[in-house]
């Protein structure tokens, strides 16, 4: 038989017993449409979030040491910040070999800023004059201040995007004064939009000033937030942190048991863990979708036997017009592929819609990937051939002398 | 057209062993004749016709069809003589259910060489008088009309040889007349016609009668023909 001799039957077939299609095409439209679905949401949302965790953290050849023990995984928090981790520390670590710099950061979230009749309250982060290099920040317009500005506890800051859009909608912001806690600072640079950080929130809420004024006008602490130390070589992170702890514990004088009242962290390791929850994430419910794949086909099978038990008659009608037992494989062969592609266009169909509709919907990130609808039709197709192979072999068996009705 | 020699079937039963449906039936049909095959049910009329007609094999023998040795042909050479060479006509029409006429008539053409000839199928619809009837699916039509249309099914490929099995088994007198008028000019046409009938009206259409019992054929007989004293062909 012709390739489209194959297909008009098989259509005449579908078309013949409505039903039955619709509920072998049904089991595997729903496994595909799954599959394509959370494949393509679960690749898109772990995209998404290395993407904002990359926003946050900028560069990846560093550590991040923050104040207290590890009580929890993931990021740093920012407010609550144990006064353990000091100045000395940061030039300390700064001494050792393997680092190439480090950046100290003191930051305050309750503070309130104005300019003019307008407020907003941002972050305020202190930090050193390396800390836009170390970030790999950009700056959009203007100056970050130097090493100079942060010794003469200058008072000059950098905002974000928020803050810009929050207190000078209509004005340029550079050479502006805005108070900081009523202290005044002069505008002299605009940070380039991060985007979002992994929670979903802005990281352009922010306002950037020399870490020394920071910590002796404004804040009066002597401790950090946090502190960024550059490798000289990314590939000895995990050598670096031990030597980092060993020396913190060394000044802090900790010994054992007792507990570290710091926390290093390896951005590419955390990096590394939220993406294998992703992962995972994704692998489970690939299988899920699987099993409804699996299922799906079953159904095929199932339903097609027993329409080879009904269309005995048309079998040995068929092959008394001159089908060989070959021809009544193909046929059958054909008509599960044919039910299962439908099944499997129709799920990557539908897929596709949920995951424009979920986009437009703003429930889902937009990423519509090609790949996972690519392997749906692909793994329809084998679950049609697969499944088709025990029905279309029954079929043929079928003796036609007695199959018809003389 | 077909030349048999001592052609055997048995089939195995079970426990009963061996059923000996055919034994050793020898007999040859010239090209042309119109044969009615006679005998009480049991007495391998359809065992004869379905080696005939190349659904089944024989146990031993030789089948010389239109010169071609068939009884060792394999499934796919069977098929294609089925195919291109033999017309089947059933007691209960065998059209596909829920397909139209024109469909059912095609259907050899999709495995002649996979190419639907509308205008083929709609010719042979046409030669019964069902031209009109092509978009009807069995159950919409009369059971005289199914079988004009399983005989427009049969001659779609222009067979040498229609197999007739009780084709009026299942219809009034008036729509078996018109059947067998139409089997009777194939015949004129130059076909070979072999006909199972019980029916005495109907066998007087054939020229020539086999007549079988337990397997064996008992007697093979020219019969006086309708108006035409000559019989074609005749007995060995």
């Amino acid at each position: 038989m012709k390739i489209h001799a194959l297909i008009s039957q098989a259509t005449r077939v579908t078309r013949r017993y409505p039903l039955r299609s619709t509920l072998m095409t049904g089991g595997v439209l729903i496994g595909i449409a799954s599959l394509a679905l959370l494949t393509s949401v679960g690749e898109a949302t772990k995209h998404l979030t290395m993407q904002r965790f990359k926003n946050m953290i900028g560069t990846f050849d560093t550590l991040m040491v923050r104040p207290g023990g590890a009580k929890s995984r993931g990021m740093p928090t920012l407010v609550n910040v144990p006064p353990t981790l000091r100045f000395d520390d940061a030039q300390a670590i700064a001494q050792l070999p393997e680092i190439k710099s480090v950046a100290e950061m003191q930051s305050a979230f309750d503070i309130d800023i104005k300019y003019r009749d307008k407020t907003a309250s941002p972050g305020v982060f202190g930090v050193s004059p390396n800390w836009l290099a170390l970030r790999s920040d950009e700056l959009a317009e203007g100056n970050f201040f130097t090493e100079e500005q942060n010794s003469a506890l200058a008072r000059v800051a950098v905002i974000g995007t928020d803050v810009r859009s929050a207190l000078f909608p209509e004005e340029d912001p550079l050479g502006k004064t805005i108070r900081i806690a009523e202290v005044p600072f002069q505008v002299i640079g605009i940070l380039q939009s991060r985007g979002a950080g992994p929670a979903g929130g802005s990281l352009d809420n922010v306002i950037l000033i020399p870490v020394s004024t920071a910590s002796r006008r404004l804040f009066n602490r002597d401790y950090l937030t946090m502190l960024i130390a550059q490798l000289r070589d990314p590939n000895q992170a995990d050598i670096v942190t031990s030597e980092v702890q060993t020396l913190l514990r060394y000044r802090h004088s900790i010994r054992p048991p007792e507990l570290d009242d710091f926390t290093v962290t390896n951005p590419r390791a955390t990096m590394a863990r939220v993406t294998q929850a992703g992962n995972t994430l994704s692998r489970i419910l690939t299988g899920v979708s699987v099993l409804a794949l699996l299922i799906g086909g079953a159904v095929i099978m199932g339903l097609m036997s027993i329409a080879v038990s009904e269309r005995r008659n048309e079998v040995g009608v068929r092959r008394s017009v001159g089908a060989s037992q070959s021809d009544i494989v193909v046929q059958f062969m054909f008509e599960a592929l044919f039910v299962a592609l439908m099944g499997g266009l129709g799920g990557v169909a539908i897929g596709c819609g949920a995951v424009l509709l979920g986009a437009r919907m703003r429930m889902m990130p937009a990423n519509l990937l090609w790949q996972p609808f690519a392997q749906g039709i692909v793994l329809s197709l084998v679950i049609g051939l697969l499944c088709g192979i025990y029905p279309a072999w029954k079929a043929s068996r079928i003796d036609p002398i007695q199959a018809i009705r003389f | 057209m077909i030349q048999v020699t001592d052609l055997s079937k048995s089939y195995s039963r079970g426990d009963k062993g061996l059923v000996h449906a055919l034994v050793d039936v020898s007999f040859e049909i010239a090209k042309g004749e119109f044969v009615v095959v006679r005998g009480a049910s049991g007495s391998g009329k359809s065992t004869l016709l379905n080696l005939i007609g190349c659904l089944d094999v024989p146990t031993s023998g030789r089948y010389l069809f239109a010169g071609e040795d068939v009884a060792d042909y394999r499934d796919k050479q069977l098929a294609r003589i089925r195919n291109q060479k033999i017309g089947f006509i059933f007691q209960s029409f065998n059209l596909l259910p829920r397909t139209t006429a024109i469909e059912n008539v095609e259907l050899p053409l999709v495995y002649l060489d996979g190419r639907v000839d509308r205008k083929r199928a709609l010719a042979a619809l046409e030669r019964v008088g069902l031209a009109a009837r092509a978009r009807h699916f069995p159950n919409e039509l009369s059971g005289g009309e199914q079988q004009r249309v399983a005989i427009a099914r049969a001659l779609i490929n222009s067979p040498g040889l229609i197999l007739a099995d009780e084709p009026t088994g299942n219809l009034d007198q008036k729509a078996g007349a018109e059947v067998m008028g139409i089997l009777q000019e194939l015949h004129k046409e130059g076909r070979t016609i072999l006909l199972v009938t019980h029916d005495d009206e109907v066998a007087r259409y054939a020229r020539r009668e086999l007549f079988l019992r337990d397997g064996r054929i008992i007697s093979d007989r020219t019969l006086p023909g309708h108006g035409h004293s000559t019989a074609i062909g005749g007995a060995r």
